[in-house]
């Protein structure tokens, strides 16, 4: 795999991040958590997989996105920013009176293809969208959507799973950050949602299973499920929650807590440290 | 009563009240759906590990779920946001605890524009038309810290399912500790002879706000705070509307099918031909923002509802 192409993945993701913290921090409200441990699946769809043109977010023969856990935004709002959907500006307004930067996603925002927010409905919507690509009996884009694991607890995900499957939605890419903690609590503890390559098996899908920071993996098995004919695909990218600062990994205080001014600048120096 | 800013926000209260409750009455039991740090149900759950049943981010499930516990005669405190809980548990809630008339007690975080930055999707500004409409429901609204606690003790003590709607921020407290308040009830938090306001939640703050601003101009407004919002006080709302020939209603919620078409729907029903009007949410979303910002936008002012009853009193 291209050295360069995986340098620059890494380069991306870090600079998401540290725009994620600073946005959190400035609005002090947010989803950081979440945000980190799907960092380097943003930046490896927007900077090589996903077919866009930023100048035009409505261009038709874009692949589109849901971000199905949508309350993880900031990463995608970040990303959008660093694309040129908007001006890196709008960053410092985020869930602000009158800003672009919803609290969580909604469609008017430059680059979002659909609201989301409530768990299991982007999810649902995605599929949606794959279908409706094979009602035009179109067959130029692809539908990509990122769920949390503990997304998967909503019966709606399932629902809309058995859809993919019936109508062989080969244009679309779910991937589960499979971070293990939610807003709870562990997974585990708060419900078990294992196995989940079987469970997607068992509804038709095939199923990928990768280490969800490793850059040349996620570059592959997203190669690998864009050119998948025969039917849906599910990826699971084994994640760590608040992955890049080290007291905000695997622990679920992160989930939705803004740092204050000790943590922001501790957090900001281990970003700019290096660790991707 | 001079309200104060409020150390924790109602829905912190009602679960304080919880646990407390949780030793008095041993066979209840809590249901959460991965919002108890949240919520506060969690407290609950740290006193009652055996009572305590996370059932993951499932909505519809869990008040599905809930029924069938309560079926057999327990009774289950079932907890989420209010979009969750009035929307996609709907029809759970409607035809399977609602019809059968099952002790299932909602607790409803996130009401109104209080859940102000996280945006529309989690701002429950349609939840009191849609729990107010179905049969056997009883619907409260606390104002504040004493309110909600007050609300935990008639949700387990009123036969049936109750909802209680709480607020995701501390706001101000506006009664004493131990204040009583019971189903069907209404509070005149101010007395008053120029116009009559009814307004719950949030709002009663507002209303308390706009009364200052009317007293430098010689309005004097009466304030009922309707926290009972079904069923409600049709007493206090006729009396006083009688006496003092006006009515405005504030809420916190879309206009259509909120307290003030009810009202409106009291008044007429016995022809009590008075100036009304009502002030909500006007047909259209929430958005991200500060709280009073979104008050303003939305006309839920205390400078919006003085305008009101200037206008009303012309
Ligand atoms: C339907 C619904 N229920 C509850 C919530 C509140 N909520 C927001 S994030 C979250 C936890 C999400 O966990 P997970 O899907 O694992 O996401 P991640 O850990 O990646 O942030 C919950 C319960 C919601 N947004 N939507």
């Amino acid at each position: 795999m291209d050295k360069d192409t995986i340098t620059l993945l890494q380069s991306k993701a870090r600079e998401i991040r540290s725009h994620v913290l600073k946005m959190v921090y400035k609005a002090q409200s947010g989803h950081i958590g979440g945000s980190f441990s799907e960092a380097d699946i943003i930046a490896t769809l927007y900077y090589h997989i996903l077919k866009l043109n930023p100048q035009k977010p409505k261009w038709d023969g874009r692949d589109r996105f849901v971000l199905s856990k949508g309350h993880a935004c900031p990463a995608l709002y970040a990303v959008l920013a660093m694309k040129g959907y908007y001006g890196l500006e709008e960053l410092d307004t985020l869930r602000q009176y009158g800003s672009l930067l919803q609290g969580h996603p909604v469609i008017k925002t430059p680059g979002i293809d659909m609201t989301s927010g409530s768990l299991g409905v982007g999810f649902a919507s995605a599929v949606g969208i794959a279908l409706d690509e094979k009602i035009a009996k179109r067959d130029d884009y692809q539908v990509y959507t990122i769920l949390g694991d503990g997304e998967l607890n909503e019966g709606i995900v399932w629902e809309a799973a058995q859809t993919a499957n019936k109508y062989r939605l080969n244009n679309l890419v779910a991937i589960v950050d499979r971070n293990k903690i939610q807003n709870d609590g562990r997974s585990d503890d708060i419900m078990p949602v294992e196995p989940i390559d079987k469970k997607f098996e068992a509804f038709g899908w095939k199923t990928l299973k990768i280490d969800g920071h490793n850059m040349e993996e996620i570059v592959s098995a997203l190669e690998t499920a864009r050119n998948y004919q025969e039917g849906p695909v599910c990826i699971i990218a084994y994640t760590i929650k608040g992955k890049g600062v080290s007291f905000m990994e695997d622990d679920y205080y992160w989930h939705g807590k803004a740092p204050n001014q000790e943590q922001f600048e501790q957090a900001m120096k281990e970003l700019q440290g290096g660790a991707a | 009563m001079k309200p104060i800013a409020a150390k924790i926000p109602t829905r912190r209260s009602f679960s304080d009240r919880l646990v407390e409750y949780g030793a008095q009455e041993k066979d209840f039991v809590v249901l959460e759906a991965d919002v108890g740090h949240s919520t506060y149900t969690y407290l609950f759950g740290e006193k009652y590990p055996d009572r305590y049943f996370n059932l993951g981010i499932a909505e519809m499930g869990m008040f599905s779920t809930a029924a069938g516990i309560a079926s057999g005669g327990r009774t289950v405190v079932a907890s989420s946001y209010g979009v969750f809980i009035t929307m996609r548990a709907l029809e759970a809630i409607r035809s399977f605890i609602c019809y059968p008339d099952l002790n299932v007690k909602i607790l409803s975080s996130h009401g109104g524009l209080t859940a102000a930055i996280d945006g529309a999707t989690h701002q429950a500004t349609e939840d009191i038309a849609n729990m107010s409409t179905l049969p056997n429901m009883k619907v409260l609204v606390p104002a504040d810290t004493a309110a909600a606690a007050a609300a935990l003790e008639i949700a387990m003590t009123t036969p049936g399912p109750v909802f209680t709607r709480l607020m995701r921020d501390p706001l101000f407290d506006i009664y004493d500790k131990g204040e009583k308040f019971v189903i069907g009830g209404s509070k005149t938090v101010r007395n008053g002879k120029d116009v009559t306001i009814a307004c719950y939640g949030d709002m009663v703050f507002q209303a308390l706000e706009a009364a200052e601003i009317l007293l430098q101009e010689g309005i004097d407004a009466e304030i009922i705070d309707m926290y009972s919002i079904k069923p409600y006080d049709q007493k206090a709302i006729l009396e006083s509307t009688v006496r003092t020939g006006a009515l405005v209603v504030v809420e916190n919620h879309q206009k259509k099918n909120g307290l003030g078409y009810e009202l409106a729907h009291l008044l007429l029903s016995n022809r009590k031909y008075v100036p009304f009007t009502s002030l909500g949410i006007a047909d259209s979303f929430g958005e991200s923002g500060d709280y009073y910002k979104l008050l303003n936008k939305f006309g839920l002012s205390s400078g919006h509802i003085a305008e009101a009853v200037r206008q009303l009193k012309v």
